[in-house]
């Protein structure tokens, strides 16, 4: 591997601070499964690698009792994420995903944050976040912004994060009462998949239990970027819960997407299987919405 | 037969706890003082002439110590063809071609130093598809060749298959296809090489033969110059061989030519993705089969033409067709078969044999029509491969010799266990599919022989010196398992040393599922004429008739009186400790009596032949075209099994590496190019993914096998797609012909058989017309 | 650059100086000289290279050698006793069948054990899930999972079954 100076900051602004002062030569590394990769294969070159991992933040997501907002630290590791019983129970479509990511091996050190700001198509953290709504929390030298996940991607390989900025923090909105959501990684494997396609639905339902209030869908592989089928969240909204809904809305959100061949799998499957996945994980969390009520 | 103490029992493997311990040394784990870092540099493009190599800036380059190109080297022919060389000179043929190469002090200096070597390269058009290949003013992957397709003529016809095919009430005709995959060996290729003072050489190395590597080694160095020299090859563990190692490569050869120029010892470690691009795949098919039978469902004949994919270069990928004449003409009784096979040149990576030998191939297309007959004749699928199943005794048209058979009964027992006839859910199947192989060795060389030389020592301990190769199976338990079993002593007793040509006598290589039977029957040898040789000094030492003492449990003793007994090792010292003292050591080198083939193919390349059956219960999904295998079981007639732990091990890894085979794994080669060089995208299977397995023994008692055993390290993976392919079609009536069975495959199929189109839209009136996806 | 660092090697504590740009993996293999370590990728995707740090099973290819500062390693030479007593699990893999070439072996053991550290009972759904980043081409890992169920108390599975011999009058198949 190529030489590099190792930096361990404490703090942010220590971190923003080393950043800026070797501007252009330095990358950011929190659990750096992907940036040993890349500088294994020499796709990065950096003279510096500052270190995130020494920042004191918290290590357990965390619920907001009063606002009812979810907080989850950006260098958190997948594996803490998915050992949550708060992220298990009331965020099921967050915990199906991250419990897939790799191996435990790569779970135990890799990060949440790492996921999203490689910014790759198949990343699977994105796709449960992007459906609950969340926010993102960007530090950098002219302070803190957020900026909402769904905007977060620009491209493949591309998102929000400017020079020295560092993501910080997920913030996932209240639940809306009535909630169950799902996420499903499509691959040929059971396990040390990317995804040939990810899908994502958190439904809300009204009091009646059958009724869509609200849909979000979001689509991983299905474009260069995570995105949400908007359409097929609108057709869903009011309408009762069912296979046949389900199933058209899966069709509208085929429509939506913008897959292409590639070696992981061919345009016209993974358009198919947009349709297929999303009737059943949409089956899945209204299952989980009402287990949910009745738990309650 | 008599009870046995040894044979027959689980027991773990000899080098399992240095391997459980991390103290097995494995070519990776190897250094010797002062040695340098070989890499080497790859071709650019699949098909170019290379019109100019300049090395002077990695020359310059502070830890390098040497560079070698083409022009560098003397005249080393590598291939079965003798059609490659280890530097390429004037022209690469593929992807992998060696085009340069460095020595350095570190890897690292070694990998800097590739980046500064430039080269100017012509490109040619190149070929990628072997039926293109194939016809008259294709490019030529060789210039001074007239043709494309090598010169083999894998050509048999026994019987009249025109005249039986007028004859049959049934035939179907049908179009299979297979593609590369690669062997995936957990550790990755690798080489040391030294030279002393003189010359002598000596090279370490990933090998599954090093009997065979010693000879190409010493071949290489007379064209060196270096005459009469020796050649010692050492094997360390080795992290998986497959096949992948049956052969020498250019970076052995490398290796040394770097070791003679720097006069240093030379490692080249390969790395993962290296070990992807520039190792040797099975090789891709395309058969075109038929097969008839009468209305009683008793097969006439079989008809295959069948073009394989050999790529730029010869190894014994381009001799995989003499294994596949085996199921073609045997598999079953078949009286009239025709078979011809055409190798074909490309500009792809070149192949080599992989774990079955082509028998994988020629069963997927084999299997799947005797099914497809079944169907068409009426009759169920077991009963019609009960109706055709070879018996003991047979001889087939090839000249095999079946003695012990037990593949009706491996049917039976699928049927049984796999409880067949059990009502099935929704898109729920079964299937099998059977296979033969060879078992008792496998004559593809002049000799299938084995050496074992036996010392013991003044205690009744013995140090085995045998020529067979242990790549993980578990060889050197199995022998020792045999020698304790002969001699009465325990597994303990027996040290198995190996895989060193200096101290090692020959043998043909780990191949062919052949070292339980071939180095067994050596080993068992050896040890009756020790065992001769111990009985006659305990009769003279306990005044007792030869004929009534046995060796057992670390005694000499008279079968009528257990106290007229005397431990071998005092028996051992007295003889030793004496005026005129012996020491007491035997060898023994069998070669069994198999025949090589003659010049119509026909001959019995092997003593005897493992059969078995495969049974499979899958769930397809119907909607998105997965396939769930629910349960497998995979029967196989072994003779015997000298330890069942190990030879279920066998048949464990062999079904998962077929059901890879069957459903995930291919290597995407695009113009040439690998596009999945990793384990990301290359899908080997993980823990999550396996199945339910049963590996039921069906025990023969070969009579030419030691103790009555047949090999068993191929067949594992022999017929799992096939039978993964027929209990698709009984799951949801789509016969899938083309591997791996994907789950776009098994979609698109279904869509098909519905009258839609990928989409799942009606059908309209030209079906040809595929749905558009608007980007 | 380099620094100085110290940890906790398989119960020892250690003070040496590394390089920045070293792996956890290059340290143990090259500058520590224990081999039983294996790489099988260089990039994640195999698990040969597990250690633990910490009690948490890690790739250490894709570990950097500088974050073992202050923390606790353990290596496959780190679990058999000082009298060279095989660990359980090491045991069990090795009369249990779980092991072929064995160059998974060291990093197979090393996800089993951060598993039963943890969960000594732990149930095959666990065990699949903890050993699904150590890919082995040998055994199909039945051999594997019923090595790990002997320890962790899940009776082994896996048929045992002689369907039929030559010499067995009574076939029971």
């Amino acid at each position: 591997m190529r030489k590099f100076t190792y930096l361990v900051p404490k703090t942010l602004n220590e971190a923003i601070s080393m950043h800026t002062s070797y501007d252009g030569r330095t990358r950011y590394i929190a659990g750096g499964t992907d940036v040993l990769v890349k500088l294994k294969e020499g796709k990065i070159g950096p003279d510096y690698l500052v270190s995130l991992k020494h920042i004191i933040c918290q290590d357990q997501p965390f619920l907001n009792t009063e606002t009812g907002e979810l907080y989850i630290g950006a260098f958190m590791t997948h594996r803490s994420i998915e050992r949550s019983s708060l992220v298990e129970h009331q965020y099921p479509i967050l915990h199906d995903a991250v419990k897939n990511i790799g191996s435990v091996q790569i779970r135990n050190v890799a990060t949440i944050g790492g996921n999203l700001v490689n910014a790759v198509p198949s990343a699977d953290g994105a796709i449960p976040l992007i459906a609950l709504d969340g926010k993102a929390r960007i530090y950098g030298p002219k302070g803190d912004r957020l900026i909402d996940l769904a905007r977060f991607f620009l491209g493949p390989g591309q998102c929000e994060i400017q020079g020295a900025e560092i993501l910080t923090e997920i913030i996932i909105p209240r639940l809306e009462p009535r909630t169950g959501s799902a996420y499903i990684k499509h691959g040929r494997r059971e396990a040390m998949e990317l995804p040939m396609l990810g899908v994502g639905i958190l439904l809300s339902l009204d009091p009646d239990m059958a009724t869509c209030a609200k849909a979000r869908i979001c689509l991983g592989v299905a474009a260069p970027t995570p995105f949400r089928a908007l359409a097929a969240e609108a057709y869903l909204r009011g309408k009762s819960v069912t296979e046949d809904s389900l199933t058209e809305a899966g069709k509208i959100a085929a429509g939506e997407s913008r897959v292409r061949d590639s070696i992981r799998g061919v345009a016209w499957y993974r358009r198919e299987m947009v349709g297929v996945l999303v009737k059943r994980m949409g089956l899945l969390a209204l299952e989980r919405a009402r287990n949910m009520e009745l738990n309650m | 037969m008599p009870d046995l103490h040894t044979v027959g029992k689980r027991i773990p493997k000899i080098d399992a706890a240095d391997k459980a311990t991390g103290r097995a040394r494995y070519i990776q784990d190897l250094a010797l003082p002062g040695m340098l870092h070989g890499r080497i540099l790859y071709s650019k493009y699949a098909h170019a002439r290379i019109v100019k190599i300049n090395t002077e800036k990695a020359r310059a380059l502070p830890g390098v110590r040497a560079v070698l190109t083409g022009d560098d080297i003397p005249d080393i022919k590598m291939g079965v063809y003798k059609d490659n060389r280890p530097l390429k000179k004037d022209k690469v043929c593929s992807y992998r071609d060696e085009v340069a190469a460095v020595a350095a002090v570190d890897p690292q200096t070694a990998r800097e130093a590739l980046k500064l070597i430039e080269v100017a390269y012509e490109p040619l058009t190149a070929i990628f598809d072997p039926e293109a290949a194939m016809r008259e003013g294709s490019p030529l992957v060789h210039a001074g060749n007239k043709t494309n397709v090598l010169r083999m003529p894998w050509k048999l016809h026994y019987g009249d298959v025109d005249a039986a095919r007028r004859a049959a009430d049934f035939t179907v005709s049908e179009r299979f296809s297979t593609t590369w995959v690669t062997h995936c060996c957990m550790g990755t290729s690798g080489a040391i090489a030294e030279f002393d003072p003189a010359n002598h050489l000596t090279v370490y190395s990933n090998t599954q033969i090093p009997s065979l590597a010693q000879k190409d080694f010493l071949e290489a160095l007379s064209v060196m110059g270096l005459k009469e020299r020796r050649v010692r090859v050492i094997k360390p563990c080795i992290g998986g061989g497959f096949g992948s190692k049956l052969d020498t490569y250019a970076y052995e050869y490398i290796a040394i030519l770097l070791s003679y120029h720097t006069r240093r010892p030379v490692k080249i470690e390969f790395d993962r993705t290296e070990e992807f691009l520039a190792t040797s795949p099975r090789q891709p098919t395309v058969t075109y089969i038929t097969q008839g039978c009468d209305r009683n469902g008793k097969l006439l004949f079989r008809d295959i033409r069948m073009i394989l994919d050999n790529g730029a270069y010869t190894s014994w990928g381009a001799t995989t067709p003499s294994v596949m004449m085996m199921p073609i003409t045997t598999l079953y009784r078949v009286p009239n078969v025709r078979f011809e096979a055409k190798c074909v040149y490309t500009n792809n990576t070149y192949s080599q044999a992989m774990r079955g030998y082509g028998n994988p191939q020629a069963t997927f297309a084999i299997e799947s029509t005797i099914d497809m007959l079944a169907e068409a004749a009426g009759i169920a699928p077991i009963e019609f491969r009960r109706i055709n199943a070879n018996q003991p005794g047979d001889v087939s048209t090839q000249g095999l010799r079946i003695t012990t058979c037990g593949l009706t009964e491996c049917m039976d027992t699928v049927k049984a266990r796999l409880e067949w006839d059990k009502p099935k859910a929704s898109g729920e199947g079964v299937g099998c599919a059977s296979l033969i192989h060879v078992g008792g060795g496998a004559r593809v060389y002049k000799s299938d022989g084995c050496g074992t030389i036996i010392k013991m020592d003044d205690y009744g301990k013995i140090d085995l010196f045998t020529g067979a190769t242990d790549m993980g199976q578990g060889s050197e338990t199995v022998i020792a398992q045999i020698v304790a079993e002969e001699l009465g002593l325990n597994v303990d007793d027996i040290h198995v040393i190996h895989s060193d040509t200096d101290i090692c006598p020959w043998d043909v290589g780990a191949h062919a599922s052949r070292t339980t039977f071939v180095a067994g029957n050596a080993a068992r040898g050896a040890a009756m004429k020790i065992k001769a040789r111990v009985l006659e000094l305990g009769a003279k030492e306990l005044n007792a008739p030869l004929e009534k003492l046995v060796l057992h449990r670390r005694h000499i003793q008279h079968l009528d009186d257990p106290e007229t007994k005397i431990e071998i090792g005092k028996l051992l010292r007295k003889t030793h400790f004496n005026h005129g003292g012996q020491m007491l050591m035997a060898e023994c080198f069998y070669d069994p009596a198999n025949e090589n083939m003659g010049m119509d193919f026909r001959g019995n390349m092997s003593m005897t032949y493992t059969f078995g059956t495969h049974g499979v219960r899958v769930q397809v999904d119907e909607e998105t075209g997965k396939v769930k295998i629910l349960n497998y079981v995979a029967a196989h007639d072994v003779g015997r099994a000298i330890n069942p732990m190990l030879l279920e091990g066998q048949v464990y890894g062999g079904v998962m590496m077929g059901v890879g085979y069957a459903l995930s794994e291919q290597v995407l080669l695009e113009k040439g190019e690998t596009m999945n060089p990793n384990f990301r995208d290359y899908k080997i299977l993980t823990a999550k993914d396996v199945i339910p397995i049963e590996a039921p023994v069906l025990e023969t008692h070969d009579p030419d096998g030691p103790y009555g055993a047949k090999g068993i390290g191929e067949p594992g993976c022999v017929p799992t797609a096939p039978a993964i392919a027929n209990a698709i079609y009984n799951a949801v009536g789509v016969r899938i012909k083309d591997l791996p069975i994907t789950p776009e495959r098994v979609l698109a199929a279904i869509r098909e058989k519905k009258g839609l189109d990928l989409c799942g839209r009606k059908r309209e009136a030209d079906p040809g017309e595929a749905c558009v996806i608007e980007e | 650059m380099s620094r100085d660092i110290t940890f906790t090697f398989n119960g020892n504590l250690l003070t040496l100086t590394v390089e920045d740009h070293w792996t956890l993996l290059h340290l143990i293999r090259e500058e520590l000289g224990y081999t039983g370590t294996k790489e099988g990728c260089g990039s994640g995707e195999c698990g040969a290279c597990t250690v633990i740090v910490d009690g948490a099973a890690v790739n250490s290819c894709l570990y950097l050698a500088a974050e073992i500062n202050g923390r606790s390693l353990v290596t496959i030479e780190g679990l058999a006793a000082a009298d060279g007593t095989l660990h359980p699990i090491q045991r069990a893999f090795v009369d249990h069948g779980g092991i072929q070439c064995g160059f998974c072996s060291p990093g197979m053991i090393m996800s089993a054990k951060a598993l039963l550290d943890e969960n000594s009972h732990a149930a095959e759904p666990e065990i699949l899930e903890a050993i699904a980043g150590n890919l082995c081409r040998c055994t199909g890992y039945v051999q594997i999972i019923e090595s790990i169920k002997a320890v962790s108390g899940g009776e082994p599975e896996g048929p045992r079954v002689v369907a039929w011999r030559g010499d067995d009058p009574h076939p029971r198949s």
